[in-house]
C-alpha cells in the first residue's frame, strides 16, 4: 500500500510550501502542491491610483 | 507609452544584477546542500580539495589557505555543538554521494557566495536606492537623476563601480558557479533522468533595447511538449501570442467557484476548504497557457533562448554540457536539461548569458549619456473609460504577468500570474497535474522518513511563495510528518 507523507513547510524556499506525496515500491506515485498563504494583494490594489500598483507588487515571486 | 532609453538600461541593469544575486543565492544556499554533505567535507583533506578547485577552475579564491580557512570555520560551527542552518540537514543520507573534498569545495564555495550574491545585489542598491523594495521605478521610466558634474546623482562614478561589481560576479558566475553546479550534474548523473515533469516551456523576452519594447536582448516564447523545433517566439509586449492564451483555474484551489479566466476577468475570492485530494487544497491558483500547464523558469526561459539560436545561450550552454561531458566520462547533451539537475545546470546558463548582458546594458547606457541624452522619465496619461494593460518580465523563477483594467484612472481589478503560480500551482480544471506535481513522479525515494530526493526536485525550481498573508497553519490526516530542512 502507498505510503504517504507530508512536507510541511518545505525550507530553504521563500514562502510557505507543503509538498503531499504517496511513495509505493520506493518511487512517487502521486503527488500534491499546497500553496499555505492567501496573497490578498489584488484586494488591496482595488481603487487605487495605478501609478502606485508597482510599488505595492514589486516584491511578488523574488525577495 | 515610450520609456526613455536609459530607463530601460537602467531597469536592465537591476534586473539582471537582482537575477545574478538570485540565482547565485539558489544554488548555494537554497539548493546545494540536497546534494552536498556538510559533515563529509570535514573530513575532507584541505590541499587535495584545493587541487581539484584549481584543476576545475582558474578561480582566484581556490588556493589551500582560503579552502583550509573555511575548513576550520566549519570545524568551530560543528565544534560548538550548535549546527544552527546546518542543524537539520540529511548528512549521511544514502544519496549523498559527492566525495569528501567534492563536498568541501561546495561547501567553500557556499561560503565565498554569500559575499558575492551581496556584492552583486549592490548594484540593485544604487540604482533603486535600496534592496529589496527598490525606490526609483516609475510607470514611464526610472527616478534616476543623470548629472555627470554631480556628486549626488548616477554619474562616471558610480557607473565605474556598477561596472566593477558586474564583472566581479561575472568572475564568480563563470568560473565558480557553472562549473560547480556541471560538477553536481556530472556526480549525480543519474538525476538527468528525475523530475522531468511538464514539458510545455513558457518564457518571457526581456530586456527591451528600444524605447516601445519591440526588440529585447533575451528571446522568449513556449515550446510546448518539450520538442524545441517547435517553439514559437513572443515578440513585443503587445504580442497577443501571449495575451490571449493565459487563463487560470481555480477548481483545485481556495478561491470561491471553479471556472478557467483570462486574468482581466479573473477573481480572488478565498474560499478555504481544508485539504481536500480530489477537491480544493491550495492557496495557489492554477495557470495554464494555451489550456495547458506550462513549466516556467530558467530551464524554459534557456530552451527558448536556444530554440531562437541567441548566440550567449548557446556559448553557455555548450561550456556547461562540455565541462559535465568531461567530468562525467560520457556525452551529454541538451535533452538532459529536461530534469531536476537540468533545472540547476540552466539555472547557471542563465546567469552567466546574464553577464554577458550586464555588460552590453552598461556599455549602451554610459555611450547614450555619453550622447548628452539624460532623460529618464515620460510622464503617462490615463485616458477616461476603461482601459486593460499587461505586462511581463522573465524574473528569477520565469515569467511574471501582472494584468490591470483601469476605469476612470482607478484599478479596477489587479491580477498577478507570477513564476511559483505557474510551477506550483495545483491540478487545474482538466485535473492535469501542476509543473511540481509531475516532476514528482517516478522520483526514487530511499526513506519515506527523510524525503532528501522529494527536496531535490522541489528546491532545483527555486520555490518562491512570500508575497503575503499567512492566514492557515494546520494540516490532518497525514500518516507522517516530516519537518524537513
Amino acid at each position: 500500500m502507498a505510503k504517504r507523507i507530508t512536507i510541511d513547510p518545505i525550507t530553504r524556499i521563500e514562502g510557505h510550501l507543503r509538498i503531499d506525496c504517496e511513495i509505493e515500491g520506493g518511487k512517487v506515485t502521486n503527488a500534491w502542491s499546497s500553496g499555505q498563504m492567501w496573497r490578498g494583494i489584488e484586494t488591496i490594489l482595488k481603487g487605487r491610483d495605478p501609478r502606485d500598483a508597482w510599488i505595492f507588487t514589486q516584491r511578488f515571486c523574488g525577495v | 507609452m515610450e520609456i526613455p532609453l536609459n530607463a530601460q538600461y537602467i531597469r536592465n541593469l537591476m534586473m539582471g544584477a537582482h537575477a545574478t544575486h538570485d540565482h547565485i543565492v539558489h544554488f548555494y544556499h537554497l539548493a546545494a546542500l540536497d546534494w552536498v554533505d556538510i559533515v563529509s567535507a570535514l573530513k575532507a583533506d584541505p590541499r587535495a580539495t584545493a587541487n581539484l578547485g584549481q584543476k576545475l577552475s582558474s578561480w582566484h579564491g581556490n588556493s589551500y589557505d582560503a579552502v583550509k580557512a573555511s575548513q576550520e570555520r566549519l570545524k568551530t560551527f560543528v565544534g560548538s555543538g550548535q549546527l544552527g542552518i546546518y542543524g537539520s540537514g540529511y548528512w549521511g543520507h544514502p544519496a549523498m554521494k559527492l566525495a569528501p573534498e567534492v563536498n568541501m569545495l561546495a561547501a567553500h564555495h557556499y561560503l565565498q557566495a554569500l559575499e558575492q550574491q551581496r556584492e552583486i545585489n549592490k548594484v540593485v542598491a544604487i540604482l533603486g536606492s535600496k534592496t529589496p523594495h527598490i525606490q526609483n521605478v516609475a510607470v514611464g521610466g526610472v527616478a534616476n537623476a543623470i548629472n555627470l558634474d554631480s556628486q549626488s546623482t548616477l554619474n562616471m562614478e558610480r557607473l565605474y563601480y556598477i561596472k566593477t561589481l558586474i564583472d566581479k560576479a561575472g568572475d564568480f558566475v563563470e568560473n565558480v558557479l557553472l562549473v560547480d553546479t556541471a560538477a553536481v550534474a556530472a556526480f549525480y548523473a543519474d538525476w538527468t533522468g528525475h523530475g522531468k515533469g511538464v514539458t510545455n516551456y513558457l518564457s518571457a523576452p526581456d530586456m527591451p533595447l528600444d524605447t516601445k519594447g519591440t526588440t529585447f536582448a533575451l528571446p522568449g516564447g513556449y515550446i510546448p511538449d518539450g520538442d524545441v523545433s517547435k517553439f514559437q517566439p513572443i515578440k513585443s509586449y503587445q504580442d497577443a501570442f501571449f495575451k490571449d492564451n493565459v487563463k487560470e483555474s481555480i477548481k483545485h484551489s481556495w478561491y470561491d467557484g471553479d471556472w478557467d479566466r483570462h486574468p482581466w476577468e479573473g477573481e480572488t475570492v478565498p474560499k478555504y476548504t481544508d485539504f481536500q485530494d480530489k477537491g480544493k487544497y491550495s492557496w495557489v491558483k492554477s495557470p495554464t497557457f494555451k489550456g495547458k500547464p506550462a513549466q516556467v523558469g530558467p530551464l524554459a526561459n534557456v530552451l527558448c533562448m536556444f530554440a531562437a539560436g541567441h548566440e550567449p545561450t548557446k556559448k553557455y550552454a555548450t561550456k556547461m554540457l562540455d565541462t559535465i561531458s568531461a567530468l562525467a566520462g560520457t556525452k551529454v547533451g541538451i535533452s538532459a536539461l529536461h530534469s531536476t539537475i537540468g533545472r540547476i545546470g540552466a539555472r547557471s546558463i542563465r546567469a552567466a548569458v546574464l553577464y554577458d548582458t550586464l555588460k552590453n546594458q552598461w556599455q549602451a547606457l554610459v555611450e547614450n549619456i555619453a550622447k548628452g541624452d539624460v532623460t529618464t522619465f515620460n510622464p503617462p496619461t490615463f485616458p477616461s473609460g476603461e482601459q486593460r494593460g499587461f505586462g511581463f518580465h522573465e524574473a528569477p523563477r520565469g515569467i511574471l504577468s501582472h494584468w490591470i483594467v483601469i476605469k476612470d484612472g482607478k484599478i479596477k481589478n489587479y491580477q498577478a500570474v507570477v513564476p511559483s503560480t505557474w510551477n506550483a500551482g495545483p491540478r487545474n480544471s482538466q485535473d492535469a497535474l501542476g509543473p511540481y506535481e509531475a516532476s514528482l513522479i517516478g522520483t526514487p525515494v530511499n526513506d519515506p522518513e527523510k524525503p532528501l530526493e522529494v527536496l531535490r526536485t522541489v528546491h532545483s525550481f527555486d520555490p518562491c511563495l512570500a508575497c503575503a498573508i499567512h492566514v492557515i497553519d494546520k494540516d490532518k490526516n497525514e500518516i507522517v510528518k516530516v519537518k524537513a530542512v
